[in-house]
Formats: structure tokens, sequence, C-alpha cells
């Protein structure tokens, strides 16, 4: 790996003044992305901003109608929160199935949302539950969010300290996993409140997306039947060896159709 | 040699010896070893799979500070060393001409020929540093049209990989008797085709390929630790063949090794060159592949592509067999590489299936993709997977029942033992009986409830047998030492090599039996040229069947000598003498003398006979088998797939082997376990993946989907100990290999009948989800 | 260079840490603690896994300054000198190792799952051991082995 330095600020402007003063700086989260990149020396930053002692970005909080995760709550952590558990279970299961035991103990939210891989799990909550991601300077809805892969509408040294996830009525999230990565090769989140339903489909494209058809379907008549096949053309839509786009594409009809059922039911 | 009658020790599921050490982090691999003033080396690799080299600029590199040294193909050339030879035990094509060897030298001299291909060793204080001076090494590329796919290189017009190659064809190869297969075919009522793919894949033992090299410029004595599966054979080659050191002055020895499954078995460039490094530096070298090295660069297994035909009668009787294959060398001959495709998946076509005649024809071309070698079953999952394949789709082609087919034509006892049509010598086993037993093991009774719970899922639920035949093979003597230490320790010394398998245990477990000693007091070596003189390293199954014997050979040995020690004390005749329960003993009378005692008496001139030295106990022997034996068995499994998704769910699995006696039951079952679980990564999800420019497509981990628990069935495991086998002391047939032999087969004919309602009658593996999903969707439109 | 104190295995250690020094090279290469192994590197296969503060974490993909003051457990530090961990002792009565690479990694992460859930399940079981690759065994005789280790955990 190629050198840098390490700075561990204590607070979010901290971070930032860090960020400002760093010649090529970049925010480490729980760095199980952004470790593995560095060993592969595909990325070559002066310094390492630590957000680990940022305590302002921990913590699960309900506020009213809505479930509030800092930034820096790793995935072991809302996969296990009570109140994410009562309030969205979609979204504690979804938390879960990231990675693997160890990979949940370190990765966090805001790590995940502001790399935007577009085989990762999180966007498709963010996008489906209409999320609002909080940042030092600004708040941003989800549809304003994921701009393409691995972009997002973040600011050069734009840090998200908090999302806020609106309570569903129901919600459920149904992965496909790459059987080598275990990431997403299609994540569907369906999403239904107020009568009106959203569906978020991560892996399948290049970066996570809804779905207009399939929303009016289900917001029309929320039942798996409402799916059918086709509705998601191929064109746009990932392939390598692990599935095509034609495979996907039946597969997010698929997903989505057992999501339904799985919030209904 | 009669069947043995064993006891003492014998069939106890031993615990462990070595997994104190593995339990506690104490193991000592490789990497773990660190000597003062090592150095580190790291290999600049290929990132084209054909191009001419036609500058390399190592200035820039070599100015870094930490870096000691920078040798490339030039320089090698330079210093006149003999390539690495191949040994492959098939070296002529049906014409008779040899087999194109190209030469194969551990860095690329002007050309590479496959991504991954070594053309620079550096030499520096860190791998930081090594790793910083790669990037400045400046290497010119000019490519060429390369081939990746055996198919397409065997084809006029092809890129020509090399020149003493033409149509990149390394050797032909037939067996068996064409015109009997002929006429068996004209005679039959039927001949069923099928086109096979038997995927390619790699070991990925989870401790990488590394070593770690010293000179002693003093004594002129190289000394190389090596985390490799082959140590005498390699020491020779290495310190021979190649570097003209002389063998004398190459200490080679494994120390834990992580896991090998044949990957590790082959001369490797890399500690050919860290052994000419420290020689030039003075300094101890240490080189260990990462991950993606190991994708890269370990050798590859499998890749065949076949046709292969079944003729048989409409009663069901098989009459002939036909196997076309195009195998695959990769851009070189691997250490053992041309022998796979040609002897390895020649010898058993047929399996335990009766048949008038079996004609069996290969090509082995190069490509320009790594290099292949064995990788557990070497050739014998190939030749497994295309007759118990064919058999279920003759079945479904003809309206026939795939057990039945199997039933009807299983060799049956009485007519063994027989020569195969391929020429093997089948001595012993019960095959209908072994495969009534895993059927009856399979838990048939509760199958229709399972389909039934299945259906009511939305799933699909099919079941698949196959019985396997398959041969041991790999070095055919070995060496076991044994001397008795003064504080009571006992010396046992092999020249095979354990890379988990439990030699440590089971060995010592034959020697302590048989000498009525305790197992701990063992102290086991192994894999190292100042242990034993000779050693035939690990392969084919071997372990138990040569290096076991002949510990249970050197053990009979001192039995017989201290009969002698015992004799001269009770002044009788030593064939009064008789041993059992670690006693010697006249028997009529209370003359008695324990092992222990023989041992304390055997330095002690005064109470050994004359014609006995002191330390008389102290025995070598070498044990040298004469035929391969024939392990044998029956796969079954369930699967359930879901036909929205093409997902498989293995979902029951049993075996019932007959590996002949069984030493130890628990290590028995762990190999078969892991060699199931290879055969299931194979048939659902490993796939090594080149494009069409030679790129390799999978890797790392990220692309390479390896088995996880969650992926794993209940394995449920049987032995059919009735028939040991007379051609070796302990009457064992190798059980290394034979779980992927037997589970790629079973796995797949699971599936087709999951599937056969749906029209779905063959996929090749992987069997992935969408490879599912497809053909079910053709089976639908055609 | 940064300054660090930990605790592993009960000890305290302070030592200077390059910034890129990975937790893996640190414990093995300045602690010599080497029964944490290096078996990938795309942080995969497991066979890295320590504990941190009750927590597994693969030690490949993590800074050794990171856990400057925390509480270290590798695989050394499981046994009381000759005496085995139970969960220990069950992967060997088990069989539940062969070439022992991957095994310190899979045996701290079978402690940590029976510690966060003594009464786990078999599905349970396999499904938290999905961090850890073993080419070996095919798993069976470590499930089995986390399961007898559970109970003796429990007591």
């Amino acid at each position: 790996m190629y050198e840098f330095d390490i700075i561990t600020p204590n607070s979010v402007e901290a971070a930032k003044s860090a960020f400002e003063a760093a010649e090529d700086g970049q925010f480490l989260a729980g760095g199980q992305t952004l470790i593995p990149v560095l060993k592969q020396r595909l990325a070559m930053p002066s310094d390492l901003i630590d957000l680990d002692h940022v305590h302002e970005l921990s913590g699960i909080s309900t506020m009213g109608d809505s479930i509030s995760i800092k930034a820096m709550t790793r995935h072991a952590e809302v996969a296990a929160d009570h109140e994410v558990q009562t309030a969205i279970p979609a979204l504690a299961k979804l938390a879960n199935g990231i990675g693997d035991m160890h990979v949940r103990n370190r990765g966090t939210i805001g790590g995940s949302i502001a790399n935007n891989d577009p085989a990762a799990d999180y966007p498709a909550a963010v996008l489906a539950l209409h999320a609002t991601i909080v940042t030092d300077r600004r708040e941003i809805t989800a549809d304003h969010f994921f701009t393409g892969m691995f972009e997002t509408a973040l600011e050069e040294g734009e840090l998200i300290t908090e999302l806020r996830f609106p309570i569903p009525e129901a919600a459920s999230y149904m992965k496909f996993a790459n059987p080598a990565t275990r990431y997403a090769l299609v994540g569907v989140m369906v999403a239904k409140s107020h009568n009106n339903v959203r569906v978020a489909i991560t892996g399948a494209g290049p970066c996570v997306f809804r779905d207009a058809e399939m929303e009016q379907a289900l917001t029309l008549s929320f039942v798996p039947e409402s799916i059918k096949d086709g509705m998601i053309p191929a064109d746009d839509l990932n392939t390598d060896i692990h599935a095509s786009r034609e495979y996907r594409a039946h597969l997010i009809s698929v997903m989505v159709r057992r999501a339904v059922a799985e919030a209904s039911g | 040699m009669d069947t043995p009658h064993i006891t003492n020790g014998i069939g106890k599921s031993q615990e462990r010896r070595e997994d104190f050490r593995f339990l506690t982090g104490t193991g000592k691999y490789v990497d773990d070893m660190n000597l003062d003033g090592q150095a580190y080396a790291t290999v600049l690799r290929s990132p084209e799979a054909h191009a001419d080299i036609s500058s390399i600029d190592v200035a820039e590199a070599l100015a870094l500070d930490g870096v000691l040294a920078i040798i490339t193909g030039e320089d090698w050339k330079a210093a006149g060393y003999n390539p690495i030879p191949t040994k492959s035990a098939v070296r002529k094509s049906i014409d008779g001409s040899d087999l194109k060897e190209p030469p194969h030298h551990p860095l690329a001299i002007d050309r590479v020929r496959y991504v991954g291909q070594p053309v620079a060793l550096v030499v520096a204080e860190s791998i930081d540093v090594c790793q910083d001076a790669m990037e400045l090494i400046d290497v010119d590329y000019d490519s060429l049209p390369s081939v990746s796919h055996q198919s397409e290189a065997i084809k006029d017009g092809a890129p020509q990989i090399w020149d003493i190659a033409p149509n990149n064809i390394c050797l032909d190869f037939e067996l068996g008797d064409q015109e009997a297969q002929k006429k068996a075919f004209g005679e039959a009522d039927h001949i069923i085709t099928l086109n096979l793919v038997n995927n390619r894949v790699t070991a990925v033992p989870l401790e990488p390929r590394g070593a770690l090299a010293t000179y002693d410029a003093d004594t002129g004595k190289y000394t190389l630790w090596n985390a490799s599966q082959n140590i005498h054979a390699g020491r020779d080659t290495i310190a021979d063949a190649v570097l003209g050191i002389g063998k004398e002055n190459l200490h080679h020895i494994a120390p834990d090794v992580g896991g090998g499954f044949g990957a590790k078995n082959g001369v490797y460039p890399e500690p050919i060159l860290i052994l000419h490094a420290t020689k030039l530096l003075e300094r101890p070298i240490k080189w260990i592949n990462d991950r993606s090295e190991s994708f890269l660069s370990d050798t590859h297994g499998r890749d065949q592509v076949s046709t292969v035909q079944l003729a048989l009668d409409s009663d069901g009787t098989f009459r002939g067999l036909r196997t076309e294959t195009i195998g695959n060398l990769g851009a070189f001959c691997g250490t053992v590489g041309p022998f796979t495709p040609t002897g390895g998946s020649s010898r058993t076509q047929g399996g335990p299936y009766r048949f008038d005649a079996i004609y069996y024809t290969a090509i082995a071309p190069f490509t320009n993709t790594c290099p292949l070698d064995p990788y557990r079953g070497a050739g014998r999952p190939e030749g497994s997977y295309q007759m118990d394949r064919i058999i279920d789709y003759a079945a479904a082609q003809l309206g026939m029942d795939p057990i039945e087919l199997r039933r009807k034509n299983l060799i049956p006892p009485e007519d063994l033992p027989m020569k195969s049509p391929m020429g093997l010598d089948i001595d012993c086993g019960n095959f209908p009986e072994v495969f009534e037993q895993t059927i009856a093991l399979s838990d048939r009774d509760g199958y229709e409830a399972r389909v039934q719970k299945s259906m009511a899922a939305g799933k699909k639920r099919g079941y698949g047998i196959s019985m396997y035949l398959e041969c041991t093979g790999g070095g055919p003597k070995e060496e076991a030492k044994v001397s008795f230490r003064e504080d009571g320790k006992i010396d046992l010394s092999v020249g095979s090599s354990s890379t988990g398998m439990g030699h440590e245990t089971a060995f010592a477990q034959i020697l302590a039996g048989h000498l009525g000693l305790d197992i701990d007091d063992v102290a086991f070596h192994q894999a190292d040229t100042d242990a034993t003189a000779i050693g035939g390293g690990h392969g084919g199954s071997r372990g138990l069947e040569v290096g076991g014997s002949a510990v249970l050979q050197t053990s009979r040995q001192i039995v017989e000598v201290g009969k002698k020690i015992a004799a001269h004390q009770f002044d009788v005749d030593a064939d009064k003498i008789e041993f059992s329960e670690g006693r010697f003993h006249v028997p009529g009378s209370n003359h008695t003398m324990t092992m222990r005692e023989a041992i304390d008496a055997q330095n002690d001139p005064d109470v050994l006979p004359d014609d006995l030295e002191p330390g008389a106990l102290n025995i070598s022997s070498v044990f040298e088998r004469g035929i391969i034996s024939i392990p044998n068995g029956g796969h079954a499994a369930e699967v359930e797939v879901d036909p929205e998704t093409g997902i498989i769910k293995v979902d029951g699995y049993w075996v019932m082997d007959d590996f002949g006696t069984i030493i130890n039951p628990m290590l028995a079952d762990g190999q078969v376990m892991g060699g199931v679980a290879q055969g299931i990564g194979q048939a659902l999800m490993e796939n090594i993946v080149y494009d069409d420019g030679g790129q390799l497509v999978t890797g790392s981990l990220m692309d390479y989907a390896m088995p996880r628990a969650d992926d794993m069935p209940k394995m449920v495991i049987g032995y059919y100990e009735d028939a040991p086998t007379a051609k070796n002391l302990l009457g064992v047939k190798g059980a290394g290999e034979a779980g992927c032999v037997g589970a790629p087969p079973a796995i797949v004919n699971a599936v087709c009948n999951a599937l056969k309602d749906l029209g779905v009658h063959h996929i090749d593996m992987p069997l992935t989800p969408e490879r599912v999903w497809r053909a079910i969707k053709d089976a639908k439109t055609s | 260079m940064p300054l660090i104190t930990v605790h592993v295995n009960g000890v305290e250690t302070t030592k200077e840490v390059e910034p890129r020094t990975l937790l893996s090279t640190f414990i093995r290469e300045e602690l010599k603690l080497t029964g944490t192994h290096v078996g990938c590197d795309t942080s995969q296969c497991g066979a890295c896994v320590v504990s941190i503060d009750g927590k597994t974490v693969k030690s490949c993909a993590s800074f050794a300054w990171q856990f400057d003051g925390a509480q270290i457990k590798t695989i050394e530090g499981l046994a009381n000198g000759t005496e085995l961990h139970p969960m220990q002792e069950a992967f060997r009565t088990h069989h539940g190792l062969q070439c022992g690479f991957c095994t310190p990694g899979m045996v701290m992460t079978a402690v940590a799952l029976v510690e966060s859930n003594p009464d786990i399940s078999e599905d349970d079981i396999r499904e938290g051991l999905e961090g850890n690759i073993c080419r070996c065994t095919g798993y069976q005789n470590i499930i089995e082995a986390v399961k007898t280790g559970a109970k003796a955990m429990r007591g």
C-alpha cells in the first residue's frame, strides 16, 4: 500500500477542517471497502481522516415517524437494534445480510451510502424508503442522492452525518447474492406508505434505480401478480459472468413479487 | 503378499496429534518462519496473454532505496540454467513421436505466453519496497494474438504458441481397442452421444504458495523451506535438472503446509528463482504469493471438452464406450500436465461397469493460459463424470431407469479379479453390493414425502446417483525410518507429505499400534530430504497405501529384530518367540519382554546377540507398491431447485465407499467430506474463466465462488470394508481423492432428474442459477 | 509514526506503527503471533479473524492504529496454557480441522458466535460462518464442533 498520514478528529467540524487541510484527503469510515482498495494500490490518498472518534456520528433513535441512524453506525448495530427491528424489520434484515459477520462489525451505513457501490444493499433501502441524507451542510433526499456508478450528489469533502428513514407501513428486501462476494446481483426493496409504493433495485444496473411501471402497478394493487415479466428492459442492466442482463431483468421481477408477498404477509 | 489381518490401533478414530498446534496457532507454515537478515522477493507477472518482450528497463527500480536485486529473463538466460522438465508418464503421441515439450524457464525469456507468467524477480528489504520497485519496472510488450480455449487452439489458423507444436498440440493419445469398440457399436441397438465440459477450476488451498531460501557460502549448501507437497522429487528436479547444483547440496523441507490438493505438487518457478537469488545476495529470501497471484499462477485443474458415446442394447446392456477429449495444458507442460487428460482420464474409463469394448482418444493442446497440473483426482473425476453423466442421459433419452441401468451393468464380484478394457487391474470389490448399500443409505422411503414438500413450496426435487471407480497413483515407493531416542521418544520419518490429511496421526497410529507403544511418544517427521533418503511426496491418494505400508513394514522388521534380542535374552531360538500386545514371549513359558525393554536393550552390546549391532532396532525400510489400488463407491444426492431463479440447494448427500481397510474412520470421513465439498463446488459454482483475450476474469475470491458452510448439505458416509486389497500391506485403497470423483456426476444427475419433467436433460458445469434458468427456458421453447 | 498501546491476549504492548501497517501484519510481524493467518487479499476468507473488544474483525481489513487502546484476542490467547478452550477441544474431538490454516479464524469466529448466541442453531452456525472459508473439511465437522463447543460453553 502507498504511504499516507492519518488524522483522528473528534468532531464533525474537526473532520471537515482536516479534509480542507489535506492535500488529497479521504474519509475512513468502517474501512471494509477502502482498506481493500488501498491494499490493491487503487487509491493514493495523502491523508486518511478517521471518523471512528467522531462520537456525534454514532447512534440510532426514533424521531416521530422516522428512524434516525447516524452515519458511523455499524451494520451489526442496525441489524440488532430493537427499534429498527420493530419499526422497519426489512432494514434490519438488509443490514444483517451485508457481507458477513466480521464485515458487519466494522462497516457503516454512511460509508456504504457515500461509496454507492452498484452492488451494495443500503442504497436500495435509502431509495425505497425515501430516506433523507443529512450531511454536514444540508439535507439531500434519496431521489437526488444517487447519481451514477460510485457517484453521489455529495460535494468534495461533504460528510454524511445521519440518515433518516421514514417508517413505512410495510416493506421487504429480497436479495439474490453473488455467490462469490455475497454482494447483491439483484437486490430489491419494496416499501408501501400512504398507499404509495416505491420499488428500488440495486445490483442490477450501474446505480440503484426505481421503476415507475412497477411502482404504479403496485400502488394500484399491492399483490405479486401486479408484476408482469418484462417490465424491466434488460438493455441497461449490468452483465457479467455471474449474471447476464436478461437474467437480472428476470430476477428483478421474481424478487419484487417475493418482496411484495413478504411485505403483505 | 496376503491380505493382512490388522489389529492394534487400526480402525480407531484416534484424535489427531497435530491438532494442538493448529488449534493454538503454534503451527509453523512457511510465512511464519523468519530468518535473521532475510530479504523479500516478489514476482513481476505478465499482464499480457501472448506478447514479445521488446525491452525491460529496471534502472529506475534498481535505484530505489532498499532494492537489492532484480532478475529478468535475460539475466536468467545468461545464467545458463536448464528449463523445468515435465515428468509426464505419457510421453508419446499415437504415431510414436515424442510429446512436444517447450522449454519452461522460471522467467519469460523474450516472450510471454500467459497472463501471470513471471517476467522478473524483485528482491528488496521489504514487501512495500518490492511493490514500489515493481511499479518502476518498464516492460515493453508487443502484443500477439492469443488463444484461450482448447477447441480454438487446435484449429488451423489459430495463433501459434510454440513453434515446435503445430496446431498447438503437445501430444495426442489413444487407449483401448478401436476395432472392438467399432464392432460393439455396430452391434448395439442404440448409440447415445453427449458433449460434456469438465470446467476449469483451481485448488485454492487456504495457504498461498510460498518459500524461504537460504545459502551457506561456507558449505555451498542451500536450504529451501517450501509450501510444497513433493519434496524429494522437487529437490531432484530443482537441484539436478534445473540449477545444476547437485541434489546433495539442496536441503528441501516442507514445514506445516496449509492444504495443497495437488496444486503444490509440481515444480514452480518462484522457489527456483529465490534459490538463485539467495546465493547471489548471500541473504535468506522469503517469497509468499498473495491470493490474486495464486489464481494467476497456481496450476489449474480439469478443463476438458469431451464427446462421449455409449452403445447399449434395448434391454439396457452396455456394449461399448467411446470418449474423445480435448484437454488443456495451458502455456507449458506442467510437471505432470500432459498425463492428466491422456493417461489420467483414460485409465478408469468405463468405471465399475461392464463393457465389451472401450476406446479413448485425447488431444492435449497448449493455450495462452496458466499451466494445468493435477488437482485432486487428476483425470479420474473427468472420467467418472463422463461415465455417470452419459448413463443418466441415455436413460432419459431411452425412457429407462438410471438406477436399473446401473444395476444391470455393474461388474459382478465373481468377475473379479479382471483387467478392464483399459488395462486396469481391478483386483477386488463388490460394486453391486456397494451400489445397493448407497441406495439403502439414502433414505429412499422418505423421498416421496420430500418431493411433495418441495412441490408445495414451488420447488422441484431430484435424486441423482453415481458409482465411481477410481485408481490411486503417485510415487510407488516410500521410506519409513524409525529410531528410538534416549529420552524415550520415537522418531518416525517418512518421505510422504501430509498437508492436512493427518499422516502425523495415522502413521503414528500404525507404528505405535503395531509395536504396542504409546502414540504420544512418536515424533513425526516428513517431507524433508535430510530425514529420509527417498520420498514419494503426495499424490494419487498414496499416503496410507504406500507411506502407511512402509510404516507397517518397518514396524514388522523392528519386531523381527526384537524377537532376536528377546531370544538371546531368553536363550531360545528366535523362531520360538511370539509378539503380541507389545510383548515378546515364549508360549508355554513365563519368558516375557516388553518392546520398551527391547528398545532399552538395543544399545547395550553385552545383551545383544552377536549378529546385531547397537541400534539394531533403528530401522529404515522402503516399501514399493506393486500395483495401484481401486477405490470405488457410490454417491447419492438430493437437490431442490427453484425453477424461478435456478437456485439449487443440495439437500441430502450420501456416500458408501470401498476404501478397503479403514485405518482411522474419522480421518477417512474428513477426506471424503472435503472431496465432496470440492466436487459440489465444481458442479455448482467454481469456474476459472479466461476471456478471449487471455485475461483471467476470475482472478480473486470476488469472482471465484467457493463453497461455504451454508452451501453444504449434511453428508452421511458409510464404508464397505469386505473387500480389502492385497496390493499393499494395509489392505487400503487410497481415499484422498474419491470425494471429488463421485460428487459432480451425482449432483448434475440429481439436478437433471429434478428438471426432467421440464424437458431439461443436461446442463454443463458449473450449474449456476442462470444456467439452470436458461436450460429451463430453452427447454420450454424447443 | 503513531504510537499505539494495545492489550493483546491480556498483555499490554506499546509500539510505533506506520499508518499503513495492517492489523494482521502488526500481529504477525511485530508481536510475532503467527497463529493469525493471511489466506487472501480481498478480505473474504476469514483466516485472519481476531476478536477486538469482544467482536470479530478481519485483521487484514484493518489498520493497527485503529485499535489503539483496544483489547485484542488472537488464537494464541484462547487456551489456558496447555488446557484448551472448550471450543478448541470441540474442534479436536470432532476433527474440525485438517490443514489448520483456516482454523484460528474459524475458532475465533465460532467462539464469538456462541458468546453472542449461546443457544445457537445449526442453521445459524452455518450462516454465521459464511465469512470463513475452509477448503479441507467440507464444514460438517466444524459445525459439529461448534455445537459441542457451544454446549460446553453453556456449562
